[in-house]
C-alpha cells in the first residue's frame, strides 16, 4: 500500500476527530465537580464513586454483562450450526431461500422485533424478566453470527474436507478437526459481533423486561430522558472502556488466529 | 476445536461467577426475600432516602423500576408479563385504565394519612371520589422566560407569545394537548372544548405563532432553556422548577388566562402481587413529613395540605407553583374527550405541525 499522503491524513484525523469528539465530551464533563455539561468547574470522581456505592446500578451492570456473555455464547453455537446447514445445503434454491430468510431478520427493525417478541412472550405465557431477555437476544444475534462465519466457511477449500474423507477421518472427525479449526476466526468474529450487539441493543430490550430486570441501556434511557446526571457520564465512560477493551482483545484474537502454521489440521 | 471450548467454558464460568455475585448483591439486599413491594415510577421522581426509610420501617423491600411515558408505562402493564404493585400514571390514562379494568380500587380505610391532602385536589372528574387513585404530585403549564435575555420584558399572559418581537425564540412541547391546549386559553376557550369551529380557531392561531417559534421539541427542552439557547419555553411546572435550580435567570409564570393542571396519582395495577404493602407504601407517602421531604427533592408541586408546614416557606408561598385560590380556580384538568375527538386534536395539531416547516 502507498503511503497516506500530506492531505490524507489531515483528512482522516478530521473525520476520526469528528466522529470521536461526542464522546469526549462526554467523557470530559463525568470528571466535572460542577455538576453540569457546559460549564467545567474542577476536577472530582465523585461521580464514579456514586456509582460504584449504587448497588441497584451494579446489579444492573452484572446483568448486562451476564446477558451479553450468555446470549452470545449460545447465540453463536446455533449461528455456526445454522451457517454449516446453509453451506451444505445442496439445492441452489433452498440455500439462497435460507440466506435471504436469516438476512431479512437483520435488516428488520428493532422495534418490530421487539414488539413481535413481547407478544409472543405474553401469548406463550412467559414472564418478562431474564429469559425472555435473553430468548430475544440470542434470537437477535443468531443471524449476526450466521453472517460473519458463513464467508469462512464459504472461502475454505474443499478438497481438503475431500482429503480427510479420503484418509479415513469420519464426518465427526472432519467436522471437528477439518472445519471449525479453519472457521475458528469467524466464530470468533461472530462471537464478539453479537457480544456487542447484545451490550449496546436498547430497542429490542426495552420491549420484554419487566419485573424488576433491566439492562444499563434501558436503564440510561430512563434516567437521561429526566435530564442527564453526570454519573451516566461516568458510566458510559466506563462502558466505552470496556468496548474498547473489547475491541482490543477481539484484535489479539484474530491476529493470533492469523498467523501462518496455526491454521488448518492440529 | 479444543481452543473453541476452551473459550466458550470460559464465558460459562465467567457468567456463572457473575450470576453468583448478582445473587449475593440481590439477597444482601433483600430482593429475594418473599416480602417485596414493585414501584413502577417516573425516572428520578422519588427521594431514594425515603425509600430506604420505608424498608426500615416496614421490612418490606423495594424494588423500583422507572418508566418514561405514561404509554410505555400503560403497555407493560396492559400486557400483563409484569407485576408492579404501584405505578405513578397522569391522569389522563388514568381514566383510560378504569375503562379497561387495570385498576384495583384503593381501601381508603388503610390510608389514614389521606385526611392531610387539599380537597382542591380530591375528587376530580378522570376518577371520582379517588377509588382508584391518590395524588403524588401536581402542576401546571405555563411559560418560562430567560430575563437575561429579554431583558425587562415581563411575560403574563398567553397572548404575549404572539408579539413579533419574540421571532424565533419559543420552544413549545412536543404535545397536542399542550400546544393547542395553550391557543385555546388565549382565546377565552375551554382546554376541553369540543367545538370544532373553536378548534379550527385556536389551530389558525397557533398556525400564526410559526415565525416565534424556534422547535417543536419532547424533554430535551429542559436542556436548551438551562443552556440558554432559546429564551421562551411552553413547559410543565416540575420542568420549571429543574430548570429554575440551575439557571438563576429564568422567570416562570402561570398565564392569566388560566391553563391546566395536572396530576400524577398513585395506583395499584390489577397484577399487583402485594396490595397490602402497597397500601402501606401510598399511607407512608402521604404522611406530612416525608410528603415534604420527597417534595423538597423533587421539586413539583405537592398536594398535600400539612405538607406544606414542613417545607420551606420561601417555597410554599411561592404563587408560580402553588398559586392561590383565585389562580387555581382558573386552572382546568384535562378530560377525556373520547377516541373521536382526541384523535380530532391530533390532527389538527399534525395540520400545524406540518404548516411550521
Amino acid at each position: 500500500m502507498k503511503k497516506l499522503s500530506k492531505l490524507s491524513t489531515v483528512y482522516l484525523v478530521i473525520m476520526f476527530f469528528i466522529l470521536y469528539a461526542p464522546i469526549l465530551y462526554l467523557m470530559f464533563y463525568s470528571f466535572n465537580s460542577g455538576g453540569t455539561m457546559y460549564h467545567f468547574e474542577g476536577f472530582t470522581l465523585d461521580w464514579y464513586k456514586e456509582l460504584f456505592g449504587d448497588s441497584r446500578l451494579l446489579i444492573i451492570v452484572l446483568n448486562t454483562a451476564i446477558i451479553a456473555l450468555l446470549s452470545a455464547a449460545i447465540s453463536t453455537i446455533l449461528g455456526v450450526a445454522g451457517a454449516l446447514a446453509i453451506y451444505y445445503a445442496r439445492r441452489r434454491r433452498v440455500k439462497n431461500t435460507l440466506l435471504s430468510l436469516n438476512n431479512v431478520l437483520i435488516v428488520s427493525p428493532d422495534v418490530i422485533i421487539g414488539a413481535s417478541f413481547l407478544i409472543l412472550f405474553t401469548m406463550v405465557g412467559i414472564k418478562l424478566g431474564f429469559i425472555s431477555v435473553l430468548l430475544a437476544h440470542i434470537a437477535f444475534s443468531v443471524p449476526i453470527v450466521v453472517i460473519m462465519v458463513l464467508p469462512k466457511i464459504e472461502e475454505m477449500n474443499t478438497s481438503m474436507i475431500y482429503a480427510a474423507l479420503d484418509l479415513g477421518a469420519s464426518r465427526w472427525d472432519v467436522l471437528t478437526k477439518v472445519v471449525l479449526p479453519y472457521i475458528t476466526p469467524g466464530i470468533f468474529a461472530g462471537f464478539f459481533m453479537a457480544l456487542t450487539y447484545s451490550l449496546d441493543d436498547f430497542a429490542v430490550t426495552f420491549f420484554v423486561t419487566g419485573n424488576g430486570f433491566t439492562t444499563l441501556s434501558v436503564e440510561i434511557y430512563s434516567l437521561a430522558r429526566r435530564g442527564v446526571s453526570l454519573n451516566i457520564n461516568a458510566l458510559s465512560t466506563l462502558l466505552f472502556i470496556f468496548t474498547m477493551l473489547l475491541v482490543v482483545g477481539y484484535y489479539f484474537i484474530t491476529k493470533r488466529n492469523n498467523k501462518p502454521g496455526r491454521m488448518g489440521v492440529r | 476445536m479444543k481452543e473453541l471450548i476452551r473459550a466458550l467454558l470460559a464465558v460459562l464460568i465467567v457468567s456463572f461467577i457473575l450470576i453468583f455475585i448478582v445473587f449475593r448483591l440481590n439477597s444482601s439486599q433483600g430482593y429475594t426475600s418473599g416480602n417485596t413491594l414493585t414501584i413502577f415510577n417516573w425516572g428520578d421522581y422519588i427521594d431514594e432516602d425515603l425509600i430506604k426509610q420505608f424498608e426500615e420501617e416496614t421490612g418490606i423491600k423495594v424494588i423500583y423500576e422507572t418508566f418514561d411515558s405514561n404509554e410505555a408505562m400503560l403497555t407493560k402493564i396492559e400486557q400483563g408479563g409484569t407485576a408492579y404493585d404501584i405505578a405513578v400514571p397522569s391522569e389522563y390514562i388514568i381514566d383510560k385504565m378504569i375503562q379497561e379494568d387495570l385498576l384495583l380500587p384503593i381501601d381508603h380505610s388503610k390510608l389514614p394519612n389521606f385526611q392531610y391532602l387539599d380537597s382542591r385536589f380530591l375528587d376530580l372528574p378522570f376518577d371520582h371520589g379517588n377509588k382508584y387513585s391518590i395524588p403524588y404530585f401536581w402542576g401546571t403549564v405555563g411559560i418560562l422566560y430567560n430575563t437575561k435575555i429579554l431583558g425587562d420584558r415581563e411575560l403574563t399572559s398567553w397572548n404575549d407569545l404572539w408579539d413579533p418581537a419574540f421571532k424565533n425564540q419559543i420552544l413549545l412541547v412536543d404535545s397536542a394537548r399542550e400546544v393547542l391546549g395553550m391557543s385555546l386559553n388565549s382565546l377565552g376557550y375551554s382546554l376541553n372544548d369540543k367545538n370544532k369551529d373553536h378548534l379550527q380557531e385556536a389551530k389558525e392561531k397557533i398556525d400564526a405563532l410559526t415565525p416565534n417559534i424556534k422547535a417543536i421539541v419532547g424533554d430535551e427542552n429542559r436542556l436548551l432553556l438551562q443552556n440558554e439557547e432559546a429564551a421562551i419555553g411552553l413547559v410543565w411546572s416540575g420542568t420549571a422548577q429543574e430548570i429554575m435550580w440551575e439557571n438563576e435567570n429564568v422567570e416562570y409564570v402561570i398565564p392569566e388566562e388560566g391553563s391546566n393542571l395536572w396530576f400524577d396519582n398513585m395506583v395499584i395495577p390489577k397484577t399487583a402481587k402485594n396490595v397490602e404493602a402497597a397500601h402501606a407504601f401510598i399511607n407512608f407517602m402521604l404522611d406530612p413529613e416525608v410528603a415534604a421531604q420527597n417534595t423538597d427533592y423533587v421539586g413539583y408541586s405537592t398536594p398535600n395540605k400539612e405538607a406544606l408546614k414542613f417545607m420551606d416557606e420561601e417555597v410554599v408561598s411561592d404563587e408560580r407553583f402553588y398559586p392561590d385560590e383565585e389562580m387555581t380556580s382558573k386552572l382546568e384538568v384535562y378530560e377525556n374527550l373520547g377516541k373521536r375527538m382526541l384523535a380530532h386534536y391530533n390532527d389538527l395539531f399534525l395540520e400545524f405541525k406540518m404548516h411550521t416547516k
